[in-house]
């Protein structure tokens, strides 16, 4: 009985491999890199150190049935939409606003240009004083942190909306409020969606950092709590786990982009 | 001809920049009239400021000296009533075909008083009129060059405009594609039918051989700075097609035209 | 009023009214340690004479350049490969990808455990964070390269290799340069970030740099207004890095617009 089915395996294996190039390169490649880190594993012999790669696995496994990635990462992940949520309310309005009317933008671009150096991550220990340990922390720093891409991807995306679409629309008689609404938004939508996409790259890249120093839960503690702990299989669990949301996340988007934003050439010459 | 004057130009010239040494003159000493219903095209080489007294007529620019008048009232601005087609056709690329064509009847005074039943008739009528039955559901990018010239010339047309006014919109159009829409052209400006049902037009470019094919007259210009240098009458008669190309008179005519404009167009490529 | 100097004006404005408006709020509080703009520049001035400022910039700023360099040494060369080369982009990337969503502060922890909670650690950080933006812009731009000029460069007889040196590089050095300034603000914060977190993990002791100065003012002195003049250090620092860097390419590329 079992023989058909195998034979069946193989013959779908050969033909996905040779149609996804790619796809055998990709299995090569991490098969490759699996296997070195389990060799050096055992050279190095110290569990502690550097867990094989199946000690990895089997923790992941218990985590995953447990449920306790799942907390974890639903808290992670919560925390960045409720940031990237806040900092899109913010930094969208006044990004149209400050690309459309220079004497405003002016006005409060010194502002940003002064704080947009001090990264999020240079917030925490003021932050920490303000907040304590706790929700509110991580999600001042997330949404701190997201706040300048989103804002400066807006104004950017405004500035380069085609001055003959909009001209087009005033040949047509079409009220200002109007053009802002009809042909301004819809045209700065593809550049928007990109700079939210960056808001969250960075959103998500102070979450770890503020969870690790001041949080009570998350993928970031996790991290740090099983390190504590000396239980390094868990902790490379989690970092693998941050970095499937990661690009769970900027996949997610671009694929909202694609659905929302269909005539955008990807010319964006980096992923 | 006893047509009303439609548009006139009078002693128009227009400055860009501050004044002193690092200002430009575009257009200078320009007077012109247009008749109603008449299809006046502009030649001339680069950089004369073709597209200035265009701009000028849309009511996009405002002269520096002397008064833009359509129909004996002074242009402060522009209107649905002087509708404009570009060059690089200027579609709104998150509209479909349909959306694009409706967009200045649906947010525009030139729909004020149709219902939304009686303004997609218009579309549909319209999109019939330059031959793009069937693809009102298609995107501008989905689109080759020729239909979405036909696109811009349907949400031209749509609002129903008195003046037509065209800046080069066959010129990004590979030579074969161009023959074909300058007698699709025609034909929706409605040479075949009686003149007094036909639009007003002001059309750019810097082909000769177009210019000629589609003209009742021909202003040409000269640059450094923009002058009218003469205009001339194409007295062949209409309708227009392949065999009008062949007649003698037509390649006088480009002959003609060729050597008003020739020492010019020539210094443009060394200087 | 002249135009440029009522632009001139707009653009104090509003950073002027903040630092009064903050000013009042901080004396208003009555609380000696909320931080004001005057407090700030006290405590600035403070750290600067007394040294610790200066000591501790510079042991960041040794650092990020030790883990820009590494990362800079090996990210470009493997993405001129990656880009010029289709089979090793096809062999290499799942790596690259793989690890690109992992930020480097998730690694910290892991570096700790290897290398201790000294400068070895922070080194590997910063360069695990800086490689990821220069190898990504080195592809992009080794990929951007206008085919026309590979066709000419065929045509003229050039070889691979001599075709990647002559004509790839050049044409991919604008990409690089923004992958070098993006890589070093990322740097920056992730030395900032590392730190932070060892600081915050370590006690009092560790191996000094900014960072750790600052969590040091949190948790054990209280020195709000010192904290404060460390993060205004921390942003001086980052426009001065970018600035530096740009001043840098510019000279690199004197035919690049940007």
């Amino acid at each position: 009985m079992r023989y058909p089915r195998r034979g069946i395996a193989v013959v779908a294996a050969t033909a996905i491999a040779r149609r996804f190039p790619n796809v055998t390169a990709y299995v090569r490649t991490m098969a490759l890199f699996v296997a070195f880190w389990w060799a050096l594993a055992r050279w190095t012999a110290n569990p502690a150190l550097l867990p094989s790669p199946f000690a990895v696995v089997e923790a992941i496994i218990e985590l995953v049935a447990d449920g306790e990635i799942f907390m974890h990462a639903g808290i992670s992940l919560g925390r960045m939409l409720l940031s990237l949520g806040l900092a899109s309310l913010l930094a969208i309005p006044l990004g149209l606003a400050m690309g459309l009317r220079r004497t405003l933008d002016e006005l409060v671009d010194p502002v940003v240009e002064l704080l947009r150096p001090i990264s999020g991550i240079a917030w925490i220990p003021l932050a920490l004083f303000m907040f304590g340990i706790g929700n509110v922390l991580p999600v001042f720093i997330m949404t701190y942190a997201a706040f300048f891409p989103i804002l400066l991807g807006t104004i950017a995306g405004v500035r380069s909306v085609d001055r003959r679409l909009i001209d087009v629309a005033r040949t047509m008689g079409v009220a200002r409020r109007t053009i802002v609404a009809r042909v301004v938004v819809p045209a700065a939508l593809p550049a928007l969606l990109v700079a939210v996409r960056l808001g969250v790259a960075s959103s998500w890249t102070a979450v770890v950092a503020a969870e690790l120093i001041g949080a009570p839960s998350g993928v970031g503690y996790a991290v740090e709590w099983y390190r504590e702990l000396l239980m390094t299989p868990q902790v490379m669990a989690f970092i693998a786990t941050i970095g499937v949301l990661g690009y769970l996340t900027d996949r997610t988007l671009r694929a909202l982009a694609q659905r929302f934003t269909p005539w955008a050439t990807q010319l964006e010459g980096v992923r | 001809m006893n047509a009303p004057v439609k548009l006139r130009l009078e002693n128009v010239a227009k400055r860009f920049g501050n004044a002193g040494a690092a200002q430009t003159t575009a257009v200078q000493d320009f007077t012109l009239d247009v008749p109603a219903g008449e299809f006046l095209v502009i030649v001339g080489p680069s950089g004369c400021g073709k597209t200035t007294v265009l701009n000028l007529l849309a009511g996009l620019e405002l002269p520096t000296s002397g008064t833009v008048v359509l129909d004996g009232r002074v242009i402060r601005g522009p209107g649905p009533e002087r509708g404009v087609m570009f060059q690089d056709y200027a579609l709104f690329p998150w509209h479909t075909v349909r959306g694009n064509v409706e967009f200045g009847l649906r947010h525009g005074p030139a729909g004020a008083g149709l219902d939304a039943a009686a303004r997609a008739r218009r579309v549909h009528s319209t999109i019939d009129l330059v031959g793009l039955a069937g693809a009102e559901d298609k995107y501008p990018h989905q689109l080759s060059g020729g239909m979405r010239q036909r696109v811009a010339l349907a949400r031209l047309v749509a609002n129903e405009p008195d003046v037509l006014l065209m800046d080069e919109p066959l010129a990004a159009l590979d030579a074969q594609t161009r023959i074909i829409l300058q007698e699709e052209l025609l034909r929706i400006w409605g040479q075949d039918r009686p003149a007094a049902e036909r639009r007003t037009v002001v059309f750019i470019t810097h082909a000769i051989d177009e210019a000629v094919f589609l003209a009742d007259r021909i202003a040409v210009m000269t640059t450094h700075p923009g002058r009218l240098k003469a205009v001339i009458d194409v007295p062949l008669s209409r309708p227009r097609n392949d065999a009008t190309r062949a007649h003698h008179e037509f390649q006088a005519l480009g002959q003609h035209i060729w050597s008003l404009i020739r020492d010019e167009a020539y210094r443009a490529t060394v200087t | 009023m002249s135009a440029w100097a009522a632009r001139a004006a707009r653009s104090v404005v509003l950073p002027l009214t903040l630092l009064v408006v903050w000013e009042a709020w901080g004396v208003a509080s009555g609380n000696r340690r909320t931080p004001t703009p005057s407090r700030v520049i006290g405590a600035a001035i403070d750290l600067v004479t007394s040294g610790d400022m200066i000591e501790a910039i510079a042991t960041s700023l040794a650092r990020v350049f030790a883990g820009f360099a590494s990362a800079a040494l090996i990210a470009i060369p493997l993405g001129l490969a990656m880009g010029a080369f289709r089979s090793i982009e096809r062999n290499v990337d799942p790596l690259v990808e793989s690890f690109r969503p992992i930020a480097a502060i998730a690694i910290l922890p892991l570096a700790i455990l290897w290398l201790g909670t000294g400068t070895p650690a922070a080194v590997l950080i910063v360069a695990y964070a800086a490689f990821f933006p220069i190898v990504i812009h080195t592809i992009a731009g080794a990929k951007l390269v206008n085919p026309t000029l590979l066709r000419a460069a065929a045509t003229m007889g050039l070889g691979r290799w001599k075709t990647v040196r002559t004509v790839i590089v050049p044409s991919a050095l604008p990409s690089i340069g923004v992958g070098l300034r993006i890589g070093m603000g990322v740097a920056w914060t992730a030395i900032i970030a590392a730190e932070l977190a060892v600081g915050a993990k370590a006690g009092g002791g560790g191996s000094g740099g900014i960072g750790q100065m600052m969590f040091v003012f949190y948790a054990y002195s209280i020195e709000l207004n010192r904290i404060v003049a460390c993060m205004i250090a921390v942003g001086i620092v980052a426009l001065a890095l970018d600035r530096a860097l740009r001043l840098a390419l510019r000279y690199a590329m004197p035919w690049n617009a940007q």
